[in-house]
């Protein structure tokens, strides 16, 4: 019932069920008589084909709530593509390794002092009074530095201890899953530290790191080859099959990834408090901050785990097209957005659900598949795809009517009587509240 | 406020319904073909593609009895791989590909494989060897052709000296290298040819190649030859060279010779040479018909290329109906 209830909040699946129903009535017989759209290969392949985007939509409707966005995420994914390709493939110290190791020391490092500093806070709390918190300042000079420069150096070495063996004979497939969505929560983290500490638009930054982290693809790559290709039944590729098959000959593993991202990431937006934070950065920042809210650094976050989810996007791009290459994920961050705003989140932020943006994601494969699947000239379906994407977001905003209104034509009517300016009440974002309430 | 919702919802899908169908019927007439042959394109946007295109299209028109869906992968693997994995499920009679890259389609033509589909690979290869047969042009060749012709503008064997400047297609793509390493078979066996740019790419775009020229025609006082990875690149540096009037000095070669682009060029004057890459597809085409009526077909078939100058150009347009 109450999957039923988040469902409904979220308006979105009209459009999934429209497109699907016209998949099903409107679906093609094979020349073998074969019912082509609901056949189960058919919906693997959709499943499967939609999860690079669906990956990357999903880092993405995090910062779109927090009224950002995130232009990068296409190239990053190239660069951690390419050090896949290089770490699976190329045995010795590559440009891919000199990218990759230090990177996850660096984050593990970082990680260290994130969960100590964390652990922190919390005994801060637990402690009241006036003296116990000028205590804690001067306890907190020696053992906010201390403690999680020891966890970090531990991490660190753990990481280093576990991948710097493997730099001889090629990378398996754990330690590529490791490397390269590390490479890619790094340069997010940037993205999110440049955008906060030098109060910078995201567009803007996003473009730059957007132009940058092509560049550093290419040089990663070198020139003469660009496409490294990651052949099967060598050794070291042997376990990264694995990635593109079926889990229990039932659903593909990019698949699996991307329901798993949606759901872990989808349960942190909704029941963590750093989920009600994002909600109340993007509903009015200044707000937040006012409230006692973190505003930077859980901006900061948002942006790192889209570079996160970029990496792992990447690992699985290699895996499916067994190949890594610097325009891997050309143009992927215009089709995420397009996933997000579809599955209901607002650009101007504060609103949406990672639930709206899976439906948003799958819409635009389903639509995809069934255009192809009828063989419509490709210039028309793109044509066709712009047209029923507005269709879709029509109606499931039921502003509809207003655009019928206001063209005057019959059936039209304002789906409430506010004005535009109006319509989006601040209940709409009661994280707001909460965050509010709790200070 | 929901009935208006369901009503709303209604409507836009009967609308989408409608569309769908409406546009789909040519299928309903192709039950009584015999053959359902799928092709996927790479991207339909660039020159040599749309021939490309035009000679299946024109091929498939005298095969009565064949039924051709061709798909366009927009330039993108992840499109492509999509395309062909549809072709599978449509459970096409025989598959024609013309990859984008070879290791990114190499695992959705085992699929199709697999699925029991004769596989035809067009143009550029994949990274196995069970496919049915594979048709293309060889660059290596044209490259050579071309490069021998370069040696013989520049003053002969043994003599041939000048300063050259190359524009490469994309860096990443094996045409390109291919294309690189057959024209210096020959003209690095030329003690007096130098080589004005390193490795500098237009990225097969004209406009690119305008500025790469217009940069190179600055910084050089001499330059002999340019020779294009394709012609819409040999067209752009001739354009820069044109634009601060050095055109005459300089010789010009480009690559793909179609008809309404490089062979025009030629018989225009403006480029000296152009060496024809042939599209595979009506032979793709021709050969898998053949496959499919019981015929036995060779594992590869090298398609073979032609010198255009001025002396055959007007020929050439001619027998193309231009």
């Amino acid at each position: 019932m109450t999957a039923l209830k988040l469902l409904s909040r979220t308006k979105l699946y009209w459009g999934l069920i429209a497109i699907f129903l016209i998949g099903v009535l409107g679906s093609p017989v094979s020349s073998k008589g074969n019912n082509i759209f609901l056949s189960y290969g058919n919906l693997l392949d959709v499943l499967r084909q939609v999860s690079t985007t669906g990956l990357i939509a999903t880092g993405m409707t995090a910062v779109i709530i927090t009224g950002g966005i995130d232009l990068s995420v296409g190239s990053l994914m190239a660069i951690c593509s390419v050090v896949c390709a290089m770490l699976l493939t190329v045995p010795g110290v590559t440009p891919g390794v000199v990218l990759g190791v230090p990177t996850v020391a660096l984050v593990a490092l970082c990680l260290g002092f994130v969960v100590t500093r964390f652990i922190f806070l919390n005994v801060e709390k637990s402690r009241t009074g006036p003296d116990a918190a000028a205590r804690d300042v001067k306890l907190d000079s020696v053992r906010g530095l201390v403690t999680p420069a020891i966890v970090g150096v531990f991490l660190c070495g753990l990481s280093l201890w576990y991948l710097l063996p493997q730099i001889e004979p090629k990378f398996g497939v754990l330690g590529v899953l490791l490397v390269a969505p590390c490479v890619g929560l790094l340069f997010g983290a940037i993205n999110g530290f440049i955008i906060v500490a030098g109060r910078l638009q995201p567009f803007i930054v996003t473009l730059a790191m957007m132009v940058t982290a092509l560049g550093i693809a290419r040089l990663t790559a070198g020139q003469n080859n660009a496409v490294l290709p990651v052949y099967t039944g060598s050794n070291a590729t042997a376990d990264f099959e694995m990635l593109r098959s079926l889990v229990f000959g039932v659903i593909p593993m990019p698949g699996l990834f991307f329901l798993g991202a949606i759901l872990i990431y989808g349960a942190v937006l909704r029941f963590t408090p750093f989920g009600r934070y994002v909600y109340a950065i993007g509903g009015n920042e200044e707000a937040a901050r006012l409230s006692g809210i973190a505003a930077g650094r859980v901006k900061i976050a948002t942006y790192a785990v889209s570079g996160l989810l970029a990496g792992l996007a990447a690992v699985l791009y290699v895996a499916q097209y067994r190949q890594g290459k610097p325009d891997a994920g050309a143009g992927l961050e215009l089709d995420a957005i397009a996933a997000v705003v579809i599955g209901g989140t607002s650009l101007m932020g504060g609103r949406g659900s990672l639930i709206g943006t899976f439906c948003g994601v799958l819409i635009f494969g389903l639509l995809s598949n069934i255009l192809q699947l009828h063989n419509i000239n490709s210039n028309l379906q793109l044509v066709l795809k712009g047209m029923i994407i507005i269709g879709t977001v029509l109606v499931q905003e039921r502003n509809a009517g207003d655009l019928l209104a206001y063209l005057r034509l019959p059936g039209g009517q304002p789906a409430r009587k506010e004005t535009a300016a109006a319509k989006r009440p601040p209940q709409e974002t009661p994280s707001l509240n909460l965050g509010g309430n709790k200070k | 406020m929901k009935r208006r919702d369901m009503l709303k919802l209604a409507a836009l899908g009967a609308a989408l319904l409608t569309t769908t169908a409406l546009l789909s019927t040519g299928n309903a007439f192709a039950q009584d073909k015999k053959w359902k042959i799928g092709f996927s394109q790479v991207t339909t946007i660039e020159p040599w593609r749309a021939q490309f295109n035009k000679d299946i299209i024109a091929e498939a028109a005298k095969h009565p009895e064949v039924e051709l869906i061709i798909t366009d992968g927009e330039d993108k693997t992840e499109k492509q791989v999509a395309d062909v994995e549809n072709l599978i499920r449509q459970e096409v009679d025989a598959l024609l590909v013309s990859p984008k890259e070879s290791a990114g389609l190499t695992g959705v033509v085992q699929q199709a494989i697999d699925a029991k589909i004769p596989v035809f690979v067009l143009d550029r290869n994949v990274d196995t060897k069970d496919y049915t047969q594979f048709v293309g042009g060889d660059n290596k060749l044209i490259g050579r052709a071309a490069g021998e012709y370069a040696v013989e503008l520049l003053g002969g064997k043994g003599k041939a000296a000048g300063n050259v400047v190359e524009i490469w297609g994309g860096m990443g793509t094996q045409p390109a290298h291919d294309r690189h390493d057959g024209f210096h078979e020959f003209t690095d066996k030329e003690p007096g040819i130098k080589y004005l740019l390193d490795q500098q790419s237009g990225d097969w775009k004209q406009d690119q190649a305008y500025n790469l020229m217009a940069n190179a025609l600055k910084t050089n006082e001499k330059i002999d030859l340019v020779y294009g990875h394709n012609d819409p690149m040999a067209y752009g540096a001739y354009l820069a060279a044109k634009d601060v009037g050095r055109e005459k000095d300089i010789k010009f070669i480009g690559i793909d010779g179609l008809p309404n682009e490089g062979v025009q060029m030629v018989n225009k004057g403006e480029l000296t040479a152009t060496f024809t890459y042939v599209t595979p597809g009506a032979e793709g085409l021709r050969q898998a018909i053949k496959f499919l009526n019981g015929e036995k077909v060779e594992k590869t078939i090298t398609l073979p290329t032609e010198k255009i100058t001025k002396e055959n150009a007007a020929k050439v347009l001619k027998d193309n109906g231009l």
